[in-house]
């Protein structure tokens, strides 16, 4: 599955959805959420930041889809290549209580 | 003191013209690079509020910032065309579990604006609400 702004990649048990979009934004919001299904998730699923140059409240909210989708799913969500700015903004809101981060590396083991 | 003036349609992805000036001011008078990020998340906000709140995305209603460039600070003002609001509220405000499941994902907005410049101020009337927004070079203020 791929469309503008995100594209999948899948392997074993885990789906990293790379976000395509600089922009985090109203404009981008409802092509992120468009994707935020169940279906495009598995037990591990992580969103990779490292093209994302800048989030806001309307990005907040669209990220929440996936939240919310992998909670009723019981799959683990977690972000990658957040930038310092967008881990300070995470934590204002509390985002990483519900996406905490992970590092690349840490994905080696089910490649 | 320098004045840079944007006038925007309210359609939301003119907002982003109006992020891009305040990144390359806030460059210019030398705010430090996390400032830079902090001022172009307020400014966001502050436009995405007076696009959708205060105007109601009418196109033909315009959003009009002043960017003022001072020695000491930024200082943004960010007008609509709108009704006026009562009261916005800047409080912090987080996600949890209820309006996680309920469905209530916005409002960060207005309170990213107040934990990430440094004063702020909003003016309202019925002929509109003027959010200001101030941002100071420490190294000038010290």
């Amino acid at each position: 599955m791929s469309n503008d702004v995100i594209r999948r990649e899948e392997f074993g048990e885990v789906a990293v959805l790379h976000i395509l979009t600089t922009s985090v934004d109203t404009n981008s919001a409802a092509a992120i959420e468009a994707t935020a299904s169940q279906a495009a998730m598995r037990p591990i699923t992580v969103l990779d930041f490292a093209n994302v140059a800048f989030i806001n409240s309307a990005g907040i909210s669209a990220l929440l889809k996936f939240v919310v989708s992998a909670r009723k799913a019981g799959n683990k969500l977690f972000a990658m290549n957040v930038s310092p700015h967008h881990q300070k903004i995470f934590k204002m809101v509390e985002m990483s209580r519900f996406m905490p981060t992970i590092e690349e590396r840490d994905l080696a083991s089910y490649r | 003191m320098e004045r840079v003036l944007v006038n925007i349609p309210s359609n939301p992805i003119f907002e982003r013209v109006v992020r891009a000036s305040a990144s390359e001011l806030g460059q210019a008078i030398g705010l430090p690079p996390e400032r830079v990020e902090d001022l172009k998340l307020a400014v966001s906000e502050a436009v995405n509020n007076a696009i959708d709140h205060g105007n109601r995305r009418e196109a033909t209603k315009l959003v009009e910032v002043v960017f003022v460039l001072e020695p000491d600070k930024l200082e943004i003002h960010i007008s609509d065309q709108g009704q006026g609001v009562e009261q916005l509220n800047f409080s912090r405000r987080t996600i949890d579990e209820s309006n996680l499941e309920g469905g209530m994902h916005r409002g960060f907005g207005m309170y990213f604006i107040g934990a990430l410049v440094d004063d702020y101020e909003v003016r309202s009337s019925q002929q509109g609400t003027v959010m200001t927004l101030r941002l100071y070079r420490k190294d000038a203020i010290s």
